[in-house]
């Protein structure tokens, strides 16, 4: 008999977080607080035009201004420096166009860095950008995908026939039938504005070159350092042992800082030539044209059904709106909202369409949710609409279509195997908390007042765990998707855990500790988590995004922490002349059974381990105790959720209040319940923002007017409701644990929803929004074109 | 621009007292002159309210207060909210009703919400959402923040009530 006591003592449980205390007292160390010897300052000149070609660059006065160390243009870097690499690859022969860290002749949006100066201070290097002079010519700009679609449309590339990248379809079925055979088809044209992930903390490095040892030491607010220490030595021909990655705290990350930056390259650069260590950090107004754009995306798609509300087909194309060159991801995250086009409903027949196109805005990047929130917007607008058109009830239309609990793993039709699901149970534990919290009361009681009240709903699906490593690279992708972690007690007995993943707020310390301590039989506080150093910590693939953190790096932990608390026993066994099967384990102490007075301490274990070992250690066993595990998942997680949001609109202005919000989700076993609604309700709020207010609006110069937090509008506590959260627990089948990953739920689930709310507030209008963010002024040219549609009577369908 | 002044001010109760150019805003002076960089800067354009601090117990944005500007006054920073190594009650309900992840934004709401309480000790939520709407976070959804912020108050009513009985 092994262990009898509670192997969960703290999973499951919420615990409080040990990152807390530092980060309440002002004791953190973020990017900017690190300040190294001799440390200099640098600044980025940015392009003021969308498209131009640079005639001349003078740099001269600027080099000349005291206190001012160098500066580097495009074709200084290019001359010693790779290209910045693309590691998604999705679409088969399509064209992707790359770029250097700085622009070399030509400029292809707002903002793209064409030089940069090192100085003292940062106050001086801004000085000495305002020197630098710039001849450029003006080339025609490509504003948006209608005028990059144009057949008259200015080219990005001369050398390209067109603005497009490339196609990719994906089919199952045949789609073409199912239409035509079709009782009811219902279709959309579904615009997510641009937005970006915009955490408070901006992004910045600090590079420190030693030219003796030809060996590059960085800072930098990253998610993945160790895919950064192999690009960094990939764009600088270093071997990657001469490239060591270090993360402070990060303030915010929401996949923004996952990927990998000009600024790290020109950093770098910068130290090597003046042979001093620089810091390089973007203010906030640059974030808005050197951090990835995201969301930018145009679904044309259609629903196919029978007249009893089964779902047949789906089928559309996807615009991606790219950049003037691509970024990291490529075009990974538009290609994963068509992936999720069907979310979690069983479509036979599938043909789905991406196009990312060119235009002259910044390049496309990573954001919280990747792609999945437009692949949501499709399913859950498309399946709404379908109520409507059918006159049936929008929830027995989404539960009619579910795959059955008995049916996973499921396969999608496109790519994703979703591990398990109980979605029917999941979307009435939300209807039972919306009906307890009595919403259709408040509804009624406001409609009697003349006040527009409406609920939305919305299911959704999150891939997460990402993944399994061969598929990984199967579908596209230049790195792996495994983690590994080294669990190691020392001669005290206490317990580091090494991993390659990061913390930006999310608790990965916290959670990492309740399973090291539960898996080893310890107390937490003897658990200390390092993270963020590649000199020190293992190897993680991709990096911490795709909700990857807590079920691949949870599983690591837990089967490392299996075989080192084996060993333990079997050295406590030794010590206590008993045999293994006997020992028990409480609080760390071993003893056998029964005998709980006469055991030993992990203490008395790790002096056996490390320093006298004679007639303590078994002679079979090696000394130490340190074990490491690399856990590459035979499937991803696929977390689920069914979301509810109660919402006023005023007709008069478009002005849309969030007034509650519940969720029920299961993201399998939950390890720190405080933590999970943490993660879900941050995403929702995001998502929120994305929904009513945050745009990058641009200009037909492609001029961005919203470079700023006067105009570019994040949420505040006035906006965003308070949440309620429900949860069950479907394990996930194919990780050590039952973790899923849950860090994306919000952001994917919340879009739609708002549209589903402002639906139903406005039902007797037969509106149906199809474009975000909902601004006051697009929510009145709806609210006006229905009235008048309804007042000249033409609107018979209502569905769009 | 290369004009230097001499700044004197008090932050956390001790004497700072450093040269710098009129331009420094009094963000970089804490967190370059004095150390102290637990005040952050998220937009450096007075939005954000990462860095708010108490100028003279009255809270400010650092990031578009000049140094010069504050010349002889006392500030208050999440540095002079508890000794080192302990947390006072408001930092232990943030701790304890999680509002806070990453951690950037949360000195400015800290000290936005130690004013706050101070004006309105027994704030309601909808009182405690208009107090801390001038402070973004990115990562928690502020109803969190919110029930940290009630907490404290509540806790702080407590202690009184035992005080006084």
């Amino acid at each position: 008999m092994t262990a009898t006591t509670d192997p969960r003592q703290f999973t499951g449980k919420s615990q409080l977080r040990t990152e807390d205390a530092r980060l309440l007292s002002g004791h953190a160390q973020f990017l900017d607080d690190i300040t190294v010897p001799r440390m200099t300052e640098a600044a980025v000149l940015r392009s003021p035009l969308a498209h131009a070609r640079i005639v001349s660059i003078d740099v001269s006065e600027a080099k000349a201004l005291p206190g001012v160390h160098d500066v580097i243009t495009g074709a200084d870097l290019a001359a010693v420096a790779g290209e910045q690499p693309v590691i998604w690859r999705p679409i088969p022969d399509q064209r992707i166009p790359t770029m250097y860290a700085l622009a070399v002749d030509t400029v292809r949006w707002v903002g793209q860095g064409v030089a940069a100066v090192v100085a003292d201070t940062r106050y001086i290097a801004e000085d000495a950008l305002e020197l630098i002079d710039i001849d450029y010519e003006p080339l025609p700009v490509v504003a948006d995908l209608d005028d990059a679609l144009a057949p008259d449309a200015p080219r990005i590339y001369e050398d390209w026939p067109d603005n497009v990248t490339g196609s990719l379809t994906i089919t199952q079925g045949d789609a073409g039938p199912a239409f035509t055979a079709a009782d009811v088809v219902v279709s959309g044209s579904f615009r997510h504005h641009p937005s970006y992930g915009c955490p408070i903390e901006t992004r910045g490095c600090i590079a420190d070159f030693d030219p003796y040892a030809d060996r590059l030491s960085m800072w930098t607010t990253t998610q993945s350092p160790n895919l950064a220490r192999e690009l960094l030595a990939q764009v600088l021909g270093l071997d990657v042992s001469k490239v060591r990655v270090r993360t402070p705290d990060l303030g915010g990350g929401f996949g923004m800082k996952f990927d990998f930056y000009p600024e790290d390259v020109i950093a770098a650069l910068l130290s090597k030539r003046i042979g001093r260590p620089v810091k390089l950090l973007e203010d906030r107004r640059e974030s808005f044209f050197a951090s990835s754009r995201s969301r930018d995306m145009r679904h044309d798609f259609e629903m196919a059904l029978t007249s009893d509300g089964t779902i047949t087909g789906l089928r559309g194309t996807a615009y991606g709106v790219m950049g003037g060159a691509f970024g990291t991801v490529g075009s990974g995250p538009p290609w994963a909202s068509i992936l999720t086009s069907m979310g979690p409903y069983r479509i036979p027949n599938l043909e789905l369409t991406i196009k990312p196109v060119l235009t002259n805005r910044s390049p496309y990047g990573s954001y919280r949710g990747w792609g999945v929130p437009k692949g949501n917007l499709v399913h859950e607008r498309l399946i709404e609409l379908a109520a409507r058109e059918l006159g049936v009830d929008r929830m027995d239309i989404r539960r009619k279509n579910f795959p059955a609990p008995e049916e996973f793993p499921f396969f999608s039709g496109a790519a994703f195997s979703y591990d398990s699901g109980r979605y029917a149970d999941c979307l009435d534990l939300c209807l039972q908390a919306v009906a307890d919290a009595a919403w259709e009361d408040r509804k009624a009681a406001a409609a009697a007042e003349g006040r527009s009240l409406g609920i939305g709903y919305g299911f959704h699906v999150e891939p997460g765990a990402y993944g399994p490593s061969r598929i990984l690279n199967l579908v596209g992708l230049d790195h792996s998707g495994f983690d590994e972690v080294c669990v190691r007690m020392d001669s005290s007995g206490k317990v580091t855990v090494f991993s390659g993943q990061i913390n930006m707020g999310q608790g990965t310390h916290t959670v990492y500790a309740q399973l090291a301590a539960d898996g080893l039989g310890v107390p937490m506080e003897d658990i200390t988590v390092v993270t963020g150093d590649t000199d020190s910590c293992p190897y993680t693939g991709y990096g911490t995004g795709g909700s990857r953190a807590l079920p691949l790096g949870g599983a690591a932990i837990i089967n490392a922490t299996g075989r080192l608390r084996a060993k333990l026993i079997r050295i406590a066994a030794s010590m206590l002349e008993a045999n293994p099967e006997d020992i028990e384990i409480d609080s760390g102490r071993f003893f056998v059974a029964g005998t709980a007075s006469q055991g030993v301490t992990t203490a008395e274990i790790g002096r056996a381990a490390y320093r006298n070992l004679n007639g303590l250690l078994p002679e079979e066993e090696t000394p130490t105790l340190e074990e490491v595990d690399v856990f590459d998942p035979p499937n991803m997680t696929t977390s689920y959720g069914c979301t509810a949001l109660l919402v006023e609109v005023d007709r008069e202005t478009g002005q849309v209040d969030l007034l509650d919000c519940i969720q029920a989700h299961d993201a399998g076993v939950i390890v720190n319940p405080m933590l999970a609604d943490g993660q879900l309700a941050g995403g929702l709020a995001q998502a929120f923002g994305g929904g009513l207010y945050e745009e990058f609006v641009y200009d037909e110069d492609a001029q961005m007017r919203t470079a700023s937090f006067m105009d570019f509008l994040l949420p505040t506590a006035s906006e965003i409701p308070p949440f309620t959260f429900v949860h069950q627990e479907t394990p996930a089948p194919d990780i050590p644990g039952g973790m899923k990953g849950l860090g994306e739920a919000g952001t994917i689930a919340g879009v739609s929803l708002v549209g589903s709310a402002i639906d139903d507030a406005l039902r007797d209008l037969g509106v149906a929004v199809d474009e975000f963010p909902v601004t006051p002024p697009r929510l009145l040219a709806l609210i006006e074109a229905a009235q008048e549609g309804a007042s000249s009577g033409a609107d018979k369908e209502g569905t769009r | 621009m290369s004009t230097r002044t001499t700044v004197r001010l008090t932050v956390n109760g001790r004497a700072y007292e450093s040269d710098c150019e009129p331009r420094l805003t009094l963000a970089d002076f804490l967190r370059r002159n004095c150390g102290l960089t637990g005040t952050h800067l998220g937009c450096e354009h007075g939005v954000c309210g990462a860095c708010t601090v108490l100028i003279d117990g009255a809270s400010a944005r650092a990031c578009l207060t000049l140094a010069v500007q504050v010349d002889g006054v006392e500030i208050t920073t999440v540095e002079g909210l508890a000794p080192p190594g302990e947390l006072n009650t408001l930092q232990q309900c943030f701790r304890e009703h999680h509002g806070l992840q990453c951690g950037f934004c949360t000195p400015g709401v800290l000290m936005c919400a130690t004013e706050l309480l101070k004006e309105n000790p027994n704030p309601t939520a909808a009182e405690v959402r208009r107090g801390i709407s001038g402070n973004l976070c990115r990562c928690t959804g502020y109803d969190a923040i919110v029930r940290s912020v009630l907490a404290a108050a509540e806790a702080a009513h407590e202690n009184s009530q035992e005080s006084v009985s």
